[in-house]
């Protein structure tokens, strides 16, 4: 457990000393207050020597950030004014970021397993090392053997050449990252619908439009500035939330559907039933820019109020009157997040979004979009730049013109260009359980914890004959099983590019220099190559990520994510920039995609989806009664890994909770406070602390999933979407007893 | 499409203030213009617009430069209703910047300060000797001890950001505008200070906050607190529990010592035994004032306790006990010579002692802290004098008349113990309830323990009148009895507070 008491860390605090005893203020000039120019009257201990500005490495809100340097360290954080999206302000981690720089968990040298430890090896012996495995165990058991994970945590730059590594160096196409699971069903989604990943609107559509229905999108702890334009024009707007919680945006809003877990999409269907049924939908839109549009109507004829009604919970009054706000609106705006993608019917779900923004043409106009609200700071950067789930650029791996077309931007022969994309995440996971991938490299992202059902996981991982961790942290609960540590540069301590959920691309800056031996994620991609003895064929006269970028430029223009018009020195000037952005062309302050009714289809048509509502895999019952729910707590950030090393963070939440209903612990005989145990068929959370509210209902429990500790990914199951391979964190089975106090933890 | 203005070319000319900027109308935030008379700055908060994101919070620690555990601005949750219709808000509070300020008027140092110019109130660490009797005093736990340092801190209103017309950290950090800076006119907020007040905060009837809070207007009515159930034992004081229950002795074994000696010595037998037991007396009484010092951050500065005496019971309780320490230095040394007059000198003691212990158990009557602000605590320190000195002077004087004054200090306190514990179980403050739960529940065999000793060592042994080694025994038992009785007076106090959040950590340090 981090120490969050009264010690400040500072080496002028060192213990007891007798000054101190005898009461002379020892620690005077550690509290002394102090006025700079940049920073006004404020403790003098974080007025930096200079601001370089940044873009927050948490989520996917992209906002702008300045850290505050003095002597090669963060101690400061701060919102760049300047910013378009953040508007001067940030949420709790943005406030306190700098602290997850220079903590003691960082890795800090390369670390190879000998005789079962880990000892520290030079990166030269780390990398050739390596190689000689990858290479090996590709020999034996064929390319595919070896499986990388990524993450959406690094620059775009990396991201897109990693996926040249991995794809034409490495060979292998089982490569994904841990955005499939977090808003892989967007982009099978959108795909569907639109022909092409890529969210249609912008921040500012939530704050123009007269109705925004959110749909399982927490925002008041996920994306809390985002609440910024949820309640900018707030007289003029009706928020609709539905969520079977009453969240804390849910709170906000000024109708909350309080439906029955996982019962968006009849509640979707519904909708679009009653919209055509009363003729509220936009014809012309419709006849101009879809098609399947008769299916569509015929296929919702069974959705009728009475049966949407009885499968959500929503009463027909409410349900109807939804339906005539969304349909009569001016400017409708539907927003999403995890509670529609973390679903065995994610994809169909956001399809039917896309649906009800298709038939009634709220789409490509100022406050009109359907959009999905992404979870990690790149993840977009990886879905447009990446090589995983589609080829960079939103070219799809089974288009013989996109494959020629890339390869010609390459000059290679088009028969390295995988015709198919290779195994999702879970995939990979389940062939490492096989037997069928023998080597793994995991880039920024912790597993044995975000995994759900983690006894799978262990059991796939202890099969693999070489696993190397590639990670700014170390131990984490993956670096600990990993034969080979790489210790990474992390945010702060590298330059490059991150876009947000709107598109917006914001430039990422290096303030200090990487703690011990870390190096960037590019500097490592780079070193690999040179060490497999591809780098100047991959990478030609590559020196730093801006080389990476610009040939990205190349590579994305003319596609749909174009990032030709975008350069650094743009970047710079204006503070970030949306794509798509041909060369030449001068930035605009908000765009949005299909504003001309034109999508990314072979007829230019979008598709209307028949999306068909089921109940979620593990129905509750028996031994295991309650429905799990999953999420977030706005003091953290994942899998806690930066978190918990941030004093203040912890302070304000240090452990996990489960939240239940006070009339079903009644009947258990359970009180607040208590410590319990969650129990599903897969595995057991010991000694959970018990919160008892109405936030949940009866029936439901809720935990959130960051704590590695009491990690709830013991009892979620590993049910996944099967388009977009995404886990269904959102509904299991589970029981819920007290903790007994003989019973160890078990994880 | 228009071309952009990406960034307004005055913003980047804007020298950012601050570690968190201030947001492009300040002004709405900050009042736009200066005090007049009879005004003072205080905040607002707006309950419907917050959305407890703790931004406040974090940026009030990173201005102050605090430590984690310490936190001048805190977030509070309440909740009320039934799904689906639950509402749960929030609570950020910081000091509430009082027109009766408690912590100043308990300071014994005063460091404490109502600034003249804008009404905030103002700690300064420069004159603060770490007694931390204000965090005793507010009743929203504004005051915080910062054990590291030996001094307390609190919320200024960023005041020296606000004369610079730069908003307060949390001010400027909140995403929602949820808190702001307004002037507010004192007599009239005296008049009608109504809101004040909301679930989940003490009555500001104990200070008068000056915070003004806006509610929802379709707040259910059973919104309350979440964290009534985690109900955490305060810290223990260990060298005031020490030092209480010595100096109460002390004053207990100079009174019977007096009479004793007033009597004469055909009453009592031999007169060296009184000599003995006048020095044992004072060594305890000197011992336990000297401990006392080591509850303090900066105990070298312990002189500077006797400034409030205008004000502060603590500041009052530091001279009475020296004055009495000076009163039986004289009176012991007289009847260590067998001077006469010593019975002018005795009653001063005696005099002194009582006001001591009567100060002593004033400090503690706060209205933050409902179970010390009570009568029962004046019994209970006049009981343990009436316990514990004439059993101690028993020891070199055995007497059956003080043997049974002793078994009377025993029942006084016992019956104050019996009555205080019903008088807690059965009141519908939280509060009080609260610390009765306590003492029934993870305190209960402590407490028990502690009747028990009273009964057996402080009732029947005295009145039994045996001698010798049975009385030291007893003498030892009350002994342990009443420190044990004192470690519970501390730790089973459940202070008024804000709402706390439900998985907040320990209470802060105080």
């Amino acid at each position: 457990m981090k120490n969050v008491g009264l010690k400040s860390g500072s080496p002028k605090s060192g213990g007891l000393n007798l000054l101190r005893v005898l009461g002379l203020d020892t620690l005077k000039e550690e509290y002394a207050f102090a006025r700079s120019e940049s920073t006004g009257y404020t403790s003098a201990k974080k007025i930096p020597d200079h601001w370089v500005p940044t873009t927050c490495g948490y989520c996917s809100v992209g906002c702008g950030i300045e850290i505050g340097v003095k002597d090669d360290k963060a101690i400061a954080s701060r919102p760049h004014a300047a910013h378009p999206v953040n508007r001067g302000k940030l949420c709790p981690k943005g406030l306190s970021e700098h602290y997850i720089i220079d903590t003691d968990n960082r890795a800090k040298y390369p670390l190879l397993r000998k005789d079962g430890k880990l000892v520290r090896v030079s990166w030269d012996e780390a990398l050739t090392v390596m190689a000689e495995r990858f290479r090996a165990t590709q020999a034996k058991y064929g390319p595919e053997a070896l499986g990388v994970l990524s993450t959406g945590q690094l620059v775009t730059e990396e991201f897109y050449t990693l996926g040249k590594l991995v794809q034409l160096g490495l060979g292998t196409n089982n490569y994904d990252g841990n955005t499939t699971l977090c808003m892989a069903s967007a982009v099978s989604g959108y795909k569907i619908s639109f022909g092409s990943d890529g969210p249609p609107g912008a921040y500012e559509d939530m704050e123009r439009a007269d109705v925004v229905l959110l749909i399982g999108a927490n925002l008041a702890d996920n994306h809390p500035i985002l609440c910024q334009y949820l309640e900018a024009n707030r007289q003029q707007k009706t928020v609709i939330v539905a969520d079977p919680r009453v969240s804390k945006t849910a709170m906000m809003a000024d109708i909350h559907l309080p439906l029955k877990p996982r019962s968006d999409l009849a509640l979707l269907n519904g909708i679009a039933h009653i919209l055509i049924s009363y003729n509220l939908i936009d014809r012309e839109y419709v006849a101009a820019h879809t098609r399947g549009f008769a299916e569509l109507e015929t296929f919702l004829e069974k959705y009728t109020p009475e049966y949407v009604s009885n499968i959500t919970g929503i009463s027909l009054d409410v349900l109807h009157k939804t339906a005539f706000l969304y349909g009569r609106a001016k400017a409708g705006f539907i927003g999403w997040t995890m509670g529609v993608n973390h679903s065995t019917l994610g994809t169909a779900t956001v399809n039917a979004i896309c649906n009800l923004a298709l038939l009634t043409g709220q789409i490509g106009r100022t406050g009109a979009s359907p959009f999905s609200i992404t979870g990690q700071c790149n993840a977009m950067g990886t879905r447009e730049a990446g090589f995983a789930s589609s080829m960079p650029g939103y070219r799809k791996f089974d288009n013989s013109e996109d494959r020629a077309e890339l390869a010609s931007i390459w000059g290679i022969h088009e028969s390295r260009l995988p015709a198919q994309r290779g195994l999702a995440y879970p995939d990979i996971i389940e062939a490492t359980v096989a037997k069928k991938i023998r080597a793994l490299w995991i880039i920024a992202t912790n597993p044995l914890v975000s995994y759900p059902n983690q006894d799978v996981l262990r059991n796939g991982l202890s099969n693999l004959d070489f696993l190397v961790v590639q990670d700014g942290y170390h131990p984490t609960p993956t670096t600990e099983l990993a034969d080979l540590v790489l210790p990474a540069a992390i945010w702060g301590e590298k330059e490059g590019t991150y876009t947000n959920s709107e598109r917006r691309v914001s430039k990422v800056n290096k303030a200090v220099t990487p703690v011990g031996e870390a190096r960037s994620d590019f500097d490592i991609f780079l070193a690999l190559a040179e060490k497999l003895g591809m780098r100047e064929e991959l990478y030609p006269g590559w020196k730093t990520v801006e080389d990476a970028f610009n040939e990205w430029r190349l590579v994305s223009k003319g596609r749909l994510c174009d990032y030709s018009g975008i350069n650094y020195h743009m970047l710079a000037e204006h503070g970030a920039v949306q794509w798509p952005l041909t060369e030449g062309a001068a930035p605009v302050a908000t765009s949005r995609l299909y504003a001309d009714g034109q999508f990314q289809t072979a007829d230019g048509r979008a598709k209307l989806v028949c999306t068909e509502w089921a109940p979620f895999p593990e129905q509750p019952g028996g031994e295991y009664p309650f429905i799990l729910n999953t999420g977030r707590t706005v003091e953290h950030w994942h899998t806690r890994t930066k978190t918990k090393e941030v004093p203040i963070l912890e302070r304000l939440s240090p452990r996990a909770w489960l939240e239940m209903n006070p009339r079903d612990a009644k009947k258990l005989g359970l009180h607040s406070h208590q410590s319990i145990d969650v129990v599903s068929r897969r595995g057991r959370i010991h000694g959970v602390e018990l919160r008892l509210t109405e936030i949940t209902a009866p029936g439901q429990v809720f935990m959130p999933f960051h704590f590695a500790e009491t990690n709830v990914n013991e009892v979620t199951q590993d049910a996944f979407d099967p388009i977009s391979r995404e886990p269904n964190y959102k509904q299991c089975a589970v029981r819920v007893e007290k903790t007994l106090a003989h019973a160890g933890a078990n994880s | 499409m228009t071309t952009l203005p990406l960034m307004d070319s005055s913003l980047l000319s804007m020298a950012p203030k601050g570690l968190v900027q201030l947001e492009a109308e300040p002004h709405r935030l900050i009042p736009e213009r200066g005090l007049e008379a009879g005004e003072q700055y205080r905040f607002h908060f707006d309950m419907t617009k917050c959305i407890g994101c703790k931004c406040c919070v974090v940026a009030c620690n990173e201005q102050n430069g605090n430590p984690a555990a310490i936190n001048w601005r805190r977030v509070g949750e309440i909740e009320g209703g039934y799904y689906p219709d639950t509402q749960r808000h929030y609570l950020s509070m910081g000091c509430n910047h009082c027109v009766e300020p408690s912590c100043l008027i308990g300071c014994p140092t005063e460091a404490y300060t109502k600034d003249l110019n804008t009404g905030v109130v103002l700690h300064s660490a420069d004159a603060c000797i770490g007694c931390q009797y204000c965090t005793w005093n507010c009743s929203y736990g504004v005051p915080q001890y910062n054990a590291e340092r030996g001094v307390v801190g609190k919320c200024d209103m960023c005041h020296n950001r606000l004369s610079d017309g730069v908003a307060p950290a949390c001010v400027g950090a909140c995403p929602e505008g949820a808190i702001a800076i307004e002037i507010v006119n004192i007599a009239d907020w005296r008049r009608d200070y109504l809101s004040a007040n909301a679930p989940g905060l003490p009555s500001a009837d104990d200070s008068i906050s000056t915070t003004r809070v806006t509610l929802p207007e379709n707040m259910v009515p059973d919104t309350g607190r979440v964290d009534l159930e985690r109900v955490e034992p305060e810290h223990p004081h260990w060298p005031l529990v020490f030092m209480l229950v010595l100096t109460q002795l002390s004053v207990g074994a100079f009174a019977v010592l007096w009479l004793l000696d007033l009597l004469g010595r055909d009453f009592l037998g031999k007169a060296a035994d009184l000599k003995i037991g006048a020095l044992a007396s004072l060594t305890l009484a000197g011992i336990s004032l000297g401990a006392s010092t080591l509850h303090l951050g900066r105990p070298i500065y312990a002189w500077r306790a006797l400034k409030g005496l205008r004000r502060s019971w603590l500041s009052r309780e530091v001279l009475t006990l020296s004055l009495f320490a000076g009163a039986a230095s004289l009176f012991a040394g007289m009847l260590l010579f067998d001077l006469p007059g010593r019975g002018a000198a005795g009653l001063m003691t005696v005099l002194a002692g009582i006001a001591g212990v009567t100060s002593s158990a004033r400090i503690y009557m706060v209205k933050a802290r409902p179970a010390w602000c009570t009568a029962y605590t004046i019994a209970e320190f006049f009981s343990t004098a009436l316990l514990l000195g004439p059993l101690f002077v028993s020891l070199l004087a055995p007497s059956s008349w003080v043997l049974y004054a002793a078994a009377a200090g025993g029942g006084a306190q016992l019956t104050t113990q019996a009555l205080k514990f019903l008088w807690l179980s059965r009141t519908d403050v939280f509060e009080l309830r609260a610390s009765s739960l306590l003492l029934s529940g993870r305190l209960q065999n402590l407490f028990v323990t502690r009747l028990a000793i009273l009964v057996v060592a402080g009732i029947l042994i005295p009145v039994m009148g045996t001698r010798g080694w049975v009385i030291a025994l007893a003498f030892v038992l009350a002994l342990g009895g009443e420190w044990l009785g004192r470690f519970l007076f501390f730790i089973s106090v459940v202070p008024k507070n804000m709402a706390a959040a439900f998985t907040s950590s320990e209470r802060a340090a105080a």
